[in-house]
């Protein structure tokens, strides 16, 4: 792996402990230029691992506590008389000048201001009263979704959840990982210790470099059969939209330069096959919701992996 | 799917009676037909699957669809309201533009649709999103439709086995003669059991049958409905059993066979028909071929080819036909004194003898043909059987050269392909499969037992692969050496615990040319 990229996890490390899988993906996903839903009950450290990635890569950091009455001008910016000048000024809002927004509780916002933000977040600019203000880069969004208490909530409509690059869950931490959690936070806050390891210019050239690797025939022709075969699962309504393919491409390629290599493998599609599709998928009514990670191992089980099909080639299923 | 079940369930029994009541020809085909339907697994969906523009599924009665109760009756026009009309069957929207009530016509939807699985097929069904089977039902279907193709062979090698082998055939007849024999003691029961007094007239039960037949036919009419074909089906059948009298085939078989298709789901698939009618034809021919029954037409032809047959073998095997001249063999026919005035006979089984003469108008050769050209198809299979395996094994041999031509080429990173796949080869064929994931992964499931350390140069081997496969960078020659070192190990390690059925298995299909 990159020094640069190990320093950031390292960092990052401080604040959350234990959960390096997750980070890893944050990370990933970070370097694909996709958004990251956090489906999770609340407490688990979302916000610091926010704030914790943030101040790891020198990124700027805002959060939008979403309820009912956020508006859209709240996040993109709107424009206001100077009652001196007499002329109108535009005020930025939440998002603009932010690299790294953490929007909590998304299902809670009005569905105009869920649009105006999933709206930002594909163009990554605003556009108020006709003007076009574009948003810096990189721009992550990480927004969170609570799986408890959804009474008076708007949930993500498929179409938009499809916009999430990847939907992970922090989870709760284990024994050891709490025990820990607890010591370090007996006298000060662990978010002082993490230094600044990595600057947006770097950022951005990691990004490049993430977008370059290699992805051969045999890798694109496994996430097309896979996609393909999502779609004509017998449980499933929904499948893997061709969006999702290409999503699915990207944070494969984030993954194998996150493990220091510049080509793509079947087991880094394997690896986020179920963090980047197990939200664009939607089981038929009558198959139980929890069955989502079940349909999508069992095409990770029946899809042949490109290393597989190597063993008998002319053998076409 | 139950009343699928039921439905075909209906039709076997009738089949079923009226083979046992009248074995002949017609009631034999009919009952193969019958059993060999389900068996076919493209024709199973004329009764069992529910494959269709839309699910064909009828929802458990009373689940979905009673909870709307004008789900259970058709719309079927308007007309003016009548004071007592419920209120909710205004049809508001007509009322407004014609400027008077109207009120919405049903028709209740007749019980008869959920009987049998097609009706719904021509009504697009509103609520069909709730009505798709559940995923129990599903995976139960899927299994059903399944080809069970080892059945069907075992079928058809059982059908030719009889057909070949005389004393099968000879059996088989047995048993027929046996199942007629009982059908002929119910008979003779039913006959001497329950006399009907001289002066009865047949007319009552007459109209009755043609009364029920009419009212089916309307029905017919008014909705087209698969349950009426049944229904059809069983009138016949039942009238065939009731007067104690069967059609002969040619009359039965072709009524049972365009009743099938009638049966059939609708849309009408085509290929599904012609296959039904093709199973129907080829079911007949065999019937009529090897079992032609006790219809004495028929009968006789079946008994000639029999004769023949034996004299066949007699003259292979050099042994003279024990019967004098001029006679063949003792046959059943069967009887019955249809005389009204009799009425203490009971029905009587004669015994006769056939000439030579007789036997010969209804001697059909091609029969023999046949049979003649079935046995020498078998002979050349069996000939052949013979030099399968070595055109295998050659094969084989061929393609395991050319794999491991590959571990020379000129670029390391293919040979490491083609070796890293054979060491994977080697686990798969020695039991060690670890199934569809990347070859990186296998290395965390290798069997227990193998050298120090082979863990590690596989990881490091597969990620060599790796590279070679999915990277655009060259790799070094070292690589190569790495990965047939590793080889050498892997066949060393695996030939010492491979079983005796294992090192068959890698001789044949791995390391052919060593």
């Amino acid at each position: 792996m990159r020094a640069q990229l190990e320093n950031v996890l390292r960092e990052v490390e401080k604040a959350i402990v234990g959960k390096r899988p997750v980070i890893e993906k944050i990370l990933m996903a970070l370097l694909a230029e996709g958004h990251v839903l956090l489906d999770d009950v609340p407490g688990v450290g979302k916000t610091t691992l926010a704030v914790a990635l943030s101040r790891a890569i020198g990124l700027a950091f805002r959060r939008v506590q979403f309820t009912p009455d956020v508006l859209p001008s709240d996040l993109t910016g709107f424009t206001m008389a100077d009652r001196e000048s007499g002329d109108f000024v535009y005020r930025p809002g939440a998002l603009n000048g932010a690299n790294l927004i953490l929007g909590d509780e998304i299902n809670r916002a009005s569905s105009r201001t869920q649009s105006a933000l999933l709206e930002a977040m594909e163009e990554r600019q605003v556009t108020v009263d006709g003007k076009t203000y574009a948003l810096e880069t990189p721009f992550l969004v990480i927004a969170t979704e609570n799986r408890v208490g959804t009474a008076g909530t708007q949930p993500l409509p498929y179409a938009q959840m499809d916009r999430f690059l990847a939907r992970l869950s922090l989870g709760y931490p284990d024994y050891e990982a709490q025990m820990a959690m607890l010591r370090d936070r007996q006298d000060a806050d662990p978010l002082r210790d993490v230094a600044c390891v990595l600057d947006r210019e770097e950022l951005l050239a990691l990004q490049r470099e993430a977008r370059a690797v290699t992805a051969k025939d045999a890798i694109l022709d496994y996430i097309t059969r896979l996609t393909l075969a999502s779609r004509a699962h017998e449980a499933v309504e929904l499948g893997v939209s061709p969006r999702g393919a290409l999503f699915l491409d990207r944070m494969a390629k984030a993954r194998a330069f996150l493990e220091g290599r510049d080509y793509v493998t079947g087991g880094d599609v394997r690896a986020v096959f179920q963090d980047v599709c197990a939200h664009r998928v939607l089981l038929k009514e009558n198959v139980r919701e929890a069955a989502v990670e079940q349909v999508l191992e069992e095409l990770l089980k029946k899809v042949e992996n490109p290393d597989r099909s190597r063993l008998f080639p002319g053998m076409k299923k | 799917m139950k009343r699928r079940w039921v439905g075909y369930a209906v039709w076997l029994l009738l089949t079923a009676c009226l083979y046992f009541f009248e074995n002949n020809a017609g009631t034999r085909i009919m009952l193969l037909c019958s059993l060999l339907v389900p068996l076919v697994p493209f024709l199973r969906g004329m009764f069992f699957a529910p494959d269709g523009p839309e699910p064909d599924y009828v929802a458990p009665s009373c689940t979905v669809r009673s909870l709307n109760r004008e789900e259970e009756e058709e719309p079927d026009g308007v007309r003016p309201y009548v004071p007592g009309d419920p209120i909710r069957r205004i049809h508001w929207k007509l009322s407004a533009k014609k400027q008077e009530l109207l009120v919405r016509e049903y028709v209740p939807l007749s019980p008869l649709p959920s009987q049998l699985p097609t009706v719904n097929s021509q009504r697009p069904t509103p609520n069909s999103k709730l009505l798709t089977p559940n995923p129990t039902l599903q995976t139960l279907n899927s299994k059903l439709q399944t080809p069970n193709s080892k059945l069907i062979t075992l079928l058809l090698l059982l059908l030719v086995f009889i057909a070949i082998l005389p004393e099968a055939n000879r059996g088989a007849q047995a048993l027929c003669n046996r199942l007629f024999a009982a059908s002929e003691r119910v008979n003779a029961y039913v006959y001497t059991s329950f006399p009907v007094p001289e002066d009865q007239s047949v007319l009552l039960a007459s109209l009755l049958l043609l009364g029920i037949l009419a009212c089916l036919l309307a029905l017919t009419v008014l909705r087209r409905s698969r349950l009426l074909a049944l229904g059809l089906m069983a009138a016949c059948s039942l009238f065939q059993v009731y007067f104690g009298l069967s059609f002969p085939w040619w009359i039965n078989v072709p009524l049972y066979a365009a009743l099938g298709l009638w049966m059939m789901k609708r849309p009408f698939d085509g290929r599904r028909a012609l296959c039904f009618l093709l199973l129907v034809l080829l079911v007949s021919a065999a019937v009529l071929a090897f079992f032609p029954g006790v219809d004495a037409a028929t009968e006789s032809a079946s008994e000639s080819v029999r004769d023949r047959l034996s004299g066949f073998s007699r003259s292979l095997l050099g042994t003279a036909p024990e019967l004098a001249a001029g006679e063949t063999e003792t046959r059943r026919v069967h009887t019955r004194s249809l005389e009204t005035g009799d009425r203490e006979a009971a029905p009587e089984r004669t015994y006769r003898l056939v000439t030579e003469e007789a036997e010969a108008i209804s001697m059909p050769r091609w029969i023999d043909w046949l049979k003649m050209i079935l046995l020498l198809l078998l002979t050349v299979a069996l000939v052949a059987l013979p030099f399968a395996p070595f055109l295998l094994l050659n094969a084989r041999r061929r393609k395991a050269r050319e794999a491991r031509k590959a571990f020379a080429s000129e670029d390391p990173g293919e040979a490491v392909c083609a070796i890293f796949t054979h060491v994977i080869r080697w686990l798969c064929e020695t039991g060690h499969d670890a199934g569809n994931r990347p070859f990186a992964d296998w290395a965390e499931r290798l069997p227990a037992g193998l050298p120090e350390g082979y863990a590690d140069r596989f990881a490091r081997c597969a990620a060599d692969f790796e590279q070679a496969a999915y990277s655009l960078h060259p790799l070094p020659e070292e690589s190569r050496r790495r990965a047939l070192s590793l080889l050498r190990e892997t066949e060393a390690a695996l030939w010492q615990r491979a079983t005796r059925k294992q090192r068959f298995r890698l001789k044949v299909w791995v390391c052919l040319c060593e």
